[in-house]
């Protein structure tokens, strides 16, 4: 079988930067085939697959041949290389450029100059090949972030490309949505025959579609079974003895509320109580209200009916899904510092802390310069700094790797070992596991469970760690 | 929302049926300064909006389009008195009715003009709007459709980062207003600066500025019965606009004002004004029909 995507002695580096981010690599990709590129955050997967699209190749020193169905990409122009080769972002914001469905669609196609009644034809294939007729007139605002990123898959496709590469696509989406993106790639990977490469540094729910799986390491790619990347990996945390039951810090009762007037109720009569010093893990579907209970005992988002009663109000931290949201400075170091005045730390901690970062020598670096999993332990750092007595965390490790995990859920079992009360809304049960005294189920706007963390897993059909 | 979509009146028509009969109907209610003609434009107006927008959006609006009317309306004698009619001596200023009218007709007429923008809106969503220049200024097409998506994007995000903010209160007191938008603008901007890096990838990824001469993917497409629908909309408004003329001719506000007569050629003007109402009413009453 003759080769989809070829690297041949390859090797790159950044322009301005010393080392080489890719070091001779050699590998092939076989046509048809779904492949994995595994690898931590950081590794080089993305400016592996960058390579082989050349509008959107980074800046820096290549050697080597890239080459795409036995073509070298040097020599494809934009048109050639857009209607060959599929690209799909990891950010379903970001990568959505129209405000309607179906200009999305076309907008790949309108590019290249297809003619209108071919346009039409691809574009309706298309949606009924991803059952994308109900939301086809749909405002892209509108969407999910697993409806965005489906739609991106389905404008690249439109495209009718042979090669189709994603970076990290699914890193950002909630189980749920990630399994049906994985289900419409496979679909369009085996019935339509295109072949996919994936960079992911989660590969495990990918596995079963995998046909070869590759992993960037040190500058190198070596050839992997897909076994070997998709074993499961636990997150080493000592978490220590579950607490003791403590006072109650945190209680809501009764708790009704709706984003509007028009809307419906995202919680419906739900209590909640929270005792001093425990690890409390909400997990549930999407939409289900985790993020609007958070905000609501938060005290940024006022009940309709209920009382919520938060003895530490006056020392709580919120970490929203985007460390974004949190970083507003233009270093690295006056981040960790912004707000040392108002909370009583000063440079000798934040020396610490950039130190316990490791970002010492990223200390005068912009945020955003900073990998996925950097920013949010930067963001969770800044929030510790300040020694919170009640820590809310939304989502705290979505599109992390293995290793920013392991971090974030230290961070967390530290912050509890300082005393605090930590509430915190995730998919990832892995990380409920290795940090959670006890686990909260939501559903239909309200506690439906809660159990210590061995007993939930135990007594669930469904939750696995 | 497709629901809602589907009942709007003119959703089964090419834009370009409703976009020629409101630019029609804005232009003879801008440049038609006569007290029957205005009346019939705002009647027409409100009936439209009652239906296509509801009854609680167009009294909302009418909340604050009535004071602006009175204001226009009695505001007009201080910067024009002129006139036959003295009604009233303020000072140095004289109140003539002839002047008080002019006011009175001006203030109608915005208030109408309002309201017709606000009905074309609800009928002509953007991306309708953007399809009728058929793939021509493609960037400038698109800069309009981005910003569409990215201002409430950008809104969203701002409520976002001020709730974090003020859900960390271990972070000390809350910094003061200015400060607050101060480093909120920074940082929004700093984000969609970041978002943008990635979306002119994805663009370029899909071959954007690729070289390649663009086409255009019309989501409606102009059938003949919109091509006949659009031949009588446009002799409907010259047929119109002669009448128009004709009215306007006959009238002055100052130094007296002629007395209003029936006039056979106000009828064909009240039937085109009162047409996208008429529409709407059809379309509810269809729909009606069949549940």
């Amino acid at each position: 079988m003759s080769a989809a995507l070829e690297f041949d002695a390859v090797s790159f580096g950044y322009a301005g930067g010393g080392t080489l981010v890719l070091d001779g690599v050699g590998f092939s990709v076989p046509e048809g085939a779904f492949a994995l590129l595994c690898g931590a955050t950081g590794s080089g997967k993305s400016t592996l697959l960058r390579l082989a699209k050349p509008e959107i190749r980074p800046a820096g020193e290549l050697a080597g041949t890239v080459r795409v169905f036995s073509e070298d990409v040097a020599g494809l122009s934009p048109v050639a290389s857009a209607a060959a080769v599929g690209y799909v972002f990891q950010s379903p914001d970001a990568q959505i450029v129209c405000d309607t469905v179906w200009h999305e669609m076309a907008f790949g196609l309108e590019n290249l100059g297809v003619p209108e009644a071919e346009m039409r034809r691809r574009v309706a294939e298309t949606c009924n090949f991803f059952g994308m007729e109900p939301w086809f007139r749909a405002q892209t605002a509108e969407l999910s972030g697993g409806q965005r990123q489906t739609l991106a898959l389905a404008a690249t496709l439109a495209m009718r490309p042979r090669l189709l590469l994603l970076d990290e696509p699914t890193s950002m989406l909630d189980p749920i949505a990630e399994k049906a993106f994985l289900g419409l790639l496979f679909r369009a990977n085996r019935e339509l025959g295109i072949t996919v490469v994936v960079a992911t540094h989660a590969p495990r729910a990918m596995a079963e579609y995998a046909t070869c799986a590759f992993v960037v390491d040190r500058g190198e790619v070596r050839e992997a079974s897909v076994a070997e990347v998709a074993l499961r990996r636990p997150l080493t945390v000592d978490k220590g003895a579950v607490h003791p039951a403590g006072s109650e810090v945190v209680s809501a009762r009764e708790l009704w509320y709706r984003h509007g007037r028009d809307c419906d109720w995202v919680l419906r009569g739900l209590d909640l109580r929270l005792v001093r010093g425990e690890v409390r893990a909400l997990v549930g579907g999407n939409g289900c209200g985790k993020t609007t209970l958070l905000s609501v005992l938060a005290g940024v988002a006022k009940p309709q009916k209920g009382r919520v009663k938060n003895a530490l109000a006056a020392s709580q931290a919120l970490l929203p899904q985007s460390p974004k949201a949190i970083l507003a400075r233009e270093t690295v170091r006056e981040e960790l510092s912004e707000w040392g005045s108002g909370a009583g730390y000063g440079a000798a901690e934040v020396d610490a802390a950039l130190e316990e970062l490791g970002l010492a020598d990223a200390a005068d670096r912009h945020p955003y310069d900073l990998s996925g999993g950097q920013q949010q332990l930067l963001a969770l750092k800044k929030l510790l700094l300040c020694r919170p007595q009640f820590l809310l965390l939304d989502e705290p490790t979505k599109g992390l790797d293995a290793a920013a995990r392991e971090r974030v859920a230290r961070a967390v079992v530290a912050a509890r070992e300082a005393g605090a009360t930590v509430l915190l809304a995730t998919h990832d049960m892995a990380f409920v596991e290795a940090v959670a005294d006890r686990v909260s189920l939501m559903f239909d706007g309200d506690v439906t469970c809660t159990q210590p963390t061995a007993e939930f897993f135990a007594d669930s059909w469904l939750y696995r760690p | 929302m497709r629901r809602k979509e589907q009942r709007a009146a003119f959703a089964s028509c090419h834009a370009s049926v409703p976009a020629t009969l409101f630019a029609g109907i804005l232009a003879l209610t801008m440049f038609c300064v006569q007290p029957v003609l205005v009346a019939i434009s705002l009647m027409g107006a409100l009936a439209f909006s009652a239906l296509a927008r509801g009854g609680r959006a167009t009294l909302a609006g009418l909340r604050w389009q009535l004071p602006m009317l009175v204001l226009v309306c009695l505001a007009n004698p201080f910067f024009s008195a002129s006139g036959s009619t003295l009604l009233l001596r303020l000072g140095p200023v004289c109140i003539y009715l002839e002047s008080l009218a002019y006011g009175a007709v001006m203030g109608a007429l915005m208030v109408a003009v309002v309201l017709w923008f606000e009905g074309a809106a609800a009928v002509l969503t953007q991306d309708r709007l953007l399809g009728l220049a058929h793939g021509r200024a493609a960037s400038i097409s698109l800069v309009i459709s981005m910003s569409a998506q990215l201002m409430p994007q950008m809104l969203r995000r701002g409520r976002g980062v001020e709730a974090s903010l003020a859900a960390c209160t271990a972070a000390g007191p809350c910094p003061g207003l200015r400060d607050r938008l101060t480093r909120e603008s920074g940082q929004l901007m700093g984000w969609a600066l970041e978002d943008s890096l990635e979306r002119a990838d994805a663009m370029r990824a899909r071959g954007w500025e690729s070289g390649a001469r663009r086409t255009s993917y019309q989501p409606d497409v102009l059938c003949e019965s919109d091509a006949a629908r659009l031949c009588g909309i446009v002799l409907a408004l010259a047929a119109c606009a002669l009448l128009a003329v004709a009215a306007c001719a006959q009238w002055r506000f100052y130094p007296t004002m002629p007395s209003l007569l029936a006039w056979w050629g106000y009828v064909p003007y009240a039937a085109l004004m009162f047409l996208p109402a008429g529409a709407a009413l059809s379309e509810r009453l269809r729909w009606r029909g069949l549940e």
